[in-house]
């Protein structure tokens, strides 16, 4: 017989990691046609993250995300990054790009105050513009002001920065400390059916609410928190290395290390809490890990709330699943299962 | 060596190739077709698939001499000058890959399913990806893709509720 049941499972996150010196760099390169091109070291793995930083620099410099050409991860080029890691790529690498473009466009802000005949904190970047605030009629185009600057005033429009979480010593003593820059928040809700004669588990749908700062880019956040989600039920279910006795894997290929395919996945929906970090670039923080953290717990006690089992070790592979049913009943025998 | 010939995105391919050569290896060997992908080499991954007279097949467990005088369609045979495929387009509007290196065999099944059924449930859609292993994705957007690339296909406006 076929049993419904539903978890929760809720988790924070520690994003930007100050125990140790962990910085980002960048430059930003603001170009006569009006476009920019951003240095920057940290890697794309399919995240996204390079459109998310070139979002970035595009904002604070008033520019579309397609008028900046990333250049990335060639290490005769770029500058160093920690690490595309630790789901630090938005806020450290993020808030590099943020501090480097906003250098390169205080150039743009000086050489363009004289020709409009303002001071230089008079102005903002906007629509592919410098514009006086306020007076969006009296401005002129990016790339015009970045041609002054390198032909007229001498003074390129480029910046350079670099960001590093402030590195916080841990109490020697406690080893009590401030280990993280800032953290993020999460809520995942699983729904299940778990059958009783054979201890398979199905998730039918997963409700996952996460808090990643300002959602920079909501498609992409949505990608990590279902690509996480996948994740997340491979390890609540499936996944498992097995060694022998010497200390070989017994299960190297993907015909018995089971991961979630097409069909092991639920109906996801994904909620994102909106929230503004001060701290971060444009607010933001990160999602990446995050999303694979609350899925086994919320998967696990929704088990609990069909079957009335406990499996203490992961994966709940259907033996143990089981196993546990077993166990409960002959501990139990007038109760056959739990409603 | 085996002479091989067979049409491959509609040209006219042939190799001479050790017998025991599989047809992905010739795909990207001697074709330099190389967006099918060599993931597992023992048809679990499904990175290698490609429609063998139009039907998916992994690439990696069928030998180049069972292709002779067989149509084969690669990922490389659904975009032409005018543009991407209707999937390919819907995968890259909904950022339904990431890495990326599934990419050519989940589109290739996905179209197969698209020819034999112009509209099909997110049942059938998972069921006909479900030989290809996908590690970044959780397989949501791909599955939004295909809807939206069968109403294209049907003539529909991809953003209509299914």
């Amino acid at each position: 017989m076929k049993h419904r049941g539903k978890g929760i499972g809720c988790m924070w996150y520690p994003i930007g990691f100050t125990v140790a010196a962990n910085p980002s760099a960048a430059t930003v390169k603001v170009n006569e046609d009006g476009t920019a091109t951003l240095l920057t070291g940290t890697v794309e793995t399919g995240q996204g993250s390079l459109t998310v930083l070139g979002q970035i620099a595009a904002e604070e410099l008033g520019i579309s995300t397609e008028d900046v050409h990333v250049v990335s991860a060639d290490t005769d080029a770029t500058p160093m990054d920690t690490g595309a890691i630790a789901s630090r790529t938005t806020y450290v690498t993020g808030n590099a790009i943020q501090l480097a473009a906003e250098r390169a466009k205080n150039i743009l802000f000086e050489v363009a105050a004289p020709m409009l005949g303002v001071r230089p904190d008079q102005l903002e970047a906007r629509d592919r513009k410098i514009q006086v605030k306020g007076y969006p009629q009296s401005a002129l185009p990016v790339g015009e002001v970045a041609n002054h600057a390198q032909n007229g005033a001498g003074t390129p429009a480029i910046g350079s920065a670099s960001y590093n979480p402030p590195t916080v010593a841990m109490d020697p003593e406690t080893g009590q400390g401030k280990p993280f820059s800032t953290y993020v928040y999460a809520t995942q809700i699983a729904e299940v059916e778990v059958d009783d004669e054979t201890g398979e588990v199905q998730v039918i749908r997963i409700a996952a609410a996460h808090d990643c700062g300002t959602a920079i880019n909501p498609m992409l956040v949505e990608g990590q928190v279902q690509g996480g989600i996948s994740m997340g039920v491979g390890m609540a279910l499936e996944e498992e290395m097995l060694f022998d006795d010497q200390g070989r894997q017994i299960n190297p290929n993907l015909t018995n290390y089971i991961m979630p395919t097409s069909l092991d996945m639920p109906h996801i929906d994904v909620d994102i809490v909106e929230n503004f970090d001060p701290t971060g670039p444009f607010g933001a923080k990160g999602v990446g890990e995050p999303t694979a953290v609350a899925t086994s717990a919320a998967i696990l006690n929704a088990v609990y709330d069909a079957v009335g089992v406990r499996v203490p070790n992961l994966p709940a592979t259907s033996e143990k699943v089981l196993a546990a049913i077993k166990a409960k009943r002959n501990a139990d025998p007038k109760r056959v299962s739990a409603s | 060596m085996t002479d091989v010939s067979m049409t491959v995105n509609g040209e006219e391919r042939t190799a001479s190739v050790p017998p025991e050569t599989t047809l992905l290896t010739v795909l990207r060997e001697n074709f330099f077709l190389t967006g099918s992908k060599l993931g597992c080499d023992v048809g679990d991954c499904g990175a290698c698939t490609v429609l063998v007279d139009g039907i998916p097949v992994n690439a990696c467990l069928m030998l180049a001499g069972q292709a002779e005088g067989r149509d084969i369609v690669t990922i490389e045979g659904l975009a032409n000058q005018d543009g991407m495929h209707p999937l390919q387009q819907a995968f890259e509007n909904l950022a339904s890959l990431q890495c990326g290196f599934c990419g050519p065999g989940v589109i290739i099944s996905a179209k197969a399913l698209l020819e034999e059924n112009p509209d099909p449930s997110v049942d059938d859609i998972r069921d006909a990806l479900s030989g290809n292993l996908c590690r970044c994705t959780g397989y949501t957007k791909m599955i939004e893709a295909v809807q939206d690339a069968a109403r294209i296909m049907r003539g529909e406006s991809a953003d209509e509720a299914a």
